[in-house]
């Protein structure tokens, strides 16, 4: 079973719309398909692939969190200094309080309070589902609280309920459709995959955010390839990015989807493109750079 | 206890966040310091988008050389360590291991620089010693001053990125001669976008009309109401065609939340992000550009008005 992760720098390049092509293609070409949502501060993938019946629901502990006790605490602002993170900060009445947005859960406000006043406690869990989507291929998501966001923790537990239940399945591959960004989710969803889709487009700022991706995919060693989407619009930056992409970065490029206005119907829609409207442009070439994964990652 | 959020400076900050990714929060900031610049206010703009930033590029501003943030990191004292295991308990991400009576060995690459260790040890042992985690540029360029922070590929821990960035900027902030400040967050509503909407005065929401942009818009506005910061919406490539304006006003009137300003979808902001040039200065008169401008003058009403 192979995972694949399509990623990107920058937001808002195509990512989902990619992730989902792929998936139903391989799906349509006859591969046991399943999908993994890890970009869980704006879970898109299942609405665009449309959920239905609920296969599997786990519940997770998505991270700790400080507690002050207001009774111990004596307002000496000691923990105020030492969190890292900036999240303990004073309450009206001048003693500490957290704000658990903020509050990774380190503990290290509790080590430094004299008084004893604070503790580190499991936060509110999540619950982290598998469901089965309108092409009958399943996709894992999670459903999370606001601050229980992000954490690489997490997305690798979405990970393995999505491989334990690819596995039961006998799934040939899982897509998982990452976070936009370098951070700590998008390392805890390339970490241990097969391959790297990498979505870019022909501006200035995705290049450099495509460099600073390259340099984490190729830190953790897989393979990987780019997919320039709204292709078509910038000629010579763009012949002069796909070169760049083959010698100073070393990966191929898959492929290149052009500007289309059946993306943006499609994605008003909440399908993929490629079953919205087959025969649009984007939706060949979403298919060909699909076809083409297949043929070199399964 | 409610928590209470002090910034302990005079200067407005307005945080440009989103939610979703490329919904255009780099394109209405740089435009906005752009706009409010010409209009003769002192700007400072602070890319806080760790992960990826780019306000740097669609201004056309080349960097230079940056300072490099560092966090604590430790050095075990193997003269002074008795081997108690303390530290490796302690350690919330496991980056300590070694059995009794051993010093203990660090995994580098899981420290989070927390402290944790060097706060238990009895025996002063754990020592110190720092970890790149990026670096911040600071620059001045066309009466903005803008300031950036960048994560170094490979260091998971965007949030101490974003809190150093956004620390920077309030220090420089309390020195004085700024009539504003605007932050760019990254997309999401997760630790690093709460930094600097912490520190804000004002949140400007730029969404498009499209159902993950409401869907993915609807956890920040959650996530300013959590805060308690007030909070306007920014619709961007408001015209596509087919897109979901009917249910953006809904959600927006549900909430109890203004739309500011609408900008349709015009070739000229792409071209103006190709060029790093500001749309609001490369094309005034495109039909964006109006709107841009139009987003500027609001925005300068409404600091004048002492509203923000």
């Amino acid at each position: 079973m192979k995972e694949i992760v399509v990623a990107s720098g920058k937001g808002g390049v195509g990512k989902t719309t990619v992730a989902a092509s792929l998936a139903v293609f391989l799906n349509s070409q006859g591969a046991k398909v399943f999908t993994a949502d890890a970009d869980v501060d704006a879970p898109d993938l299942l609405l665009t692939l449309g959920g239905g019946r609920t296969v599997l629901s786990i519940e997770v502990e998505a991270s700790r969190k400080a507690e002050v006790d207001d009774r111990k605490c004596t307002g000496c602002g000691k923990c105020l200094n030492a969190c890292p993170f900036g999240a303990m900060v004073e309450a009206s009445d001048g003693k500490a309080t957290v704000v658990a947005l903020m509050c990774e859960g380190c503990g290290v406000c509790g080590l430094i309070c004299p008084a004893g006043a604070i503790e580190v406690k499991k936060a509110q869990t999540g619950v982290i589902t598998v469901e089965e989507t309108r092409y009958g291929f399943m996709c894992a998501t999670g459903k999370l609280r606001l601050g229980e966001h992000n954490s690489g923790h997490l997305v690798a537990s979405i990970r393995n309920i999505a491989r334990r239940k690819a596995q039961d399945m006998g799934s040939d591959v899982i897509v998982i459709d990452a976070a936009p960004g370098i951070g700590c989710p998008v390392i805890a969803s390339i970490t241990g995959a097969d391959y790297v889709i990498a979505v870019t487009e022909p501006t200035p700022a995705a290049k450099r955010n495509l460099e600073r991706l390259s340099s984490v995919v190729r830190h953790f060693g897989v393979p990987a390839g780019v997919v320039i989407n709204m292709s078509g619009y910038s000629g010579d930056f763009e012949i002069a990015l796909k070169e760049w992409v083959k010698r100073e970065l070393g990966f191929q490029v898959l492929g290149e989807v052009p500007v289309d206005h059946e993306v943006v119907k499609a994605l008003v829609h909440m399908m993929p493109v490629v079953s919205f409207n087959p025969d649009a442009e984007a939706s060949r070439s979403l298919m060909s750079i699909a076809e083409r994964v297949r043929r070199e990652v399964l | 206890m409610r928590a209470l959020r002090k910034k302990n400076i005079g200067t407005p900050v307005i945080a440009v966040t989103g939610g979703k990714g490329g919904t255009g929060k780099s394109t209405v900031a740089v435009n906005l310091a752009a706009g409010l610049s010409s209009s003769g206010l002192r700007v400072m703009l602070v890319d806080v988008d760790v992960d990826g930033p780019s306000c740097a590029m669609l201004l056309g501003v080349e960097l230079g050389a940056g300072e490099e943030v560092k966090t604590f990191l430790p050095v075990i004292n193997e003269k002074k360590c008795v081997g108690c295991r303390k530290c490796v308990e302690v350690c919330p991400e496991h980056a300590l291991i070694g059995l009794q009576g051993e010093t203990p060995r660090l995994f580098e690459e899981l420290c989070s620089g927390c402290r944790a260790c060097q706060i238990v040890c009895e025996h002063l042992a754990v020592e110190e010693s720092g970890k790149t985690i990026g670096t911040i540029y600071t620059k001045s360029s066309d009466g903005i001053t803008l300031i950036v922070g960048e994560l170094r590929p490979t260091e998971p821990r965007s949030p101490l990125m974003a809190r150093a960035t956004v620390l920077r900027a309030m220090s420089e902030l309390k020195n004085g001669g700024y009539d504003l400040a605007i932050f760019d967050t990254s997309p999401g509503v997760h630790n690093a976008v709460a930094q600097p909407l912490w520190v804000s005065d004002r949140a400007l929401a730029v969404t498009e009309p499209t159902p993950l942009g409401v869907h993915d818009l609807r956890f920040v506005l959650d996530l300013a109401k959590e805060i308690g910061l007030p909070v306007e919406i920014i619709l961007n490539k408001a015209d596509i065609p087919g897109g979901l304006k009917d249910e953006l006003l809904t959600t927006a009137r549900e909430r109890g939340v203004r739309i500011i300003a609408e900008i349709p979808f015009d070739r000229e902001v792409l071209h103006s992000y190709m060029v790093g040039a500001p749309a609001v200065k490369k094309a005034p008169e495109s039909l964006a550009g109006r709107a841009l401008k139009y987003l500027v003058s609001s925005v300068d009403k409404m600091l004048k008005g002492g509203e923000i």
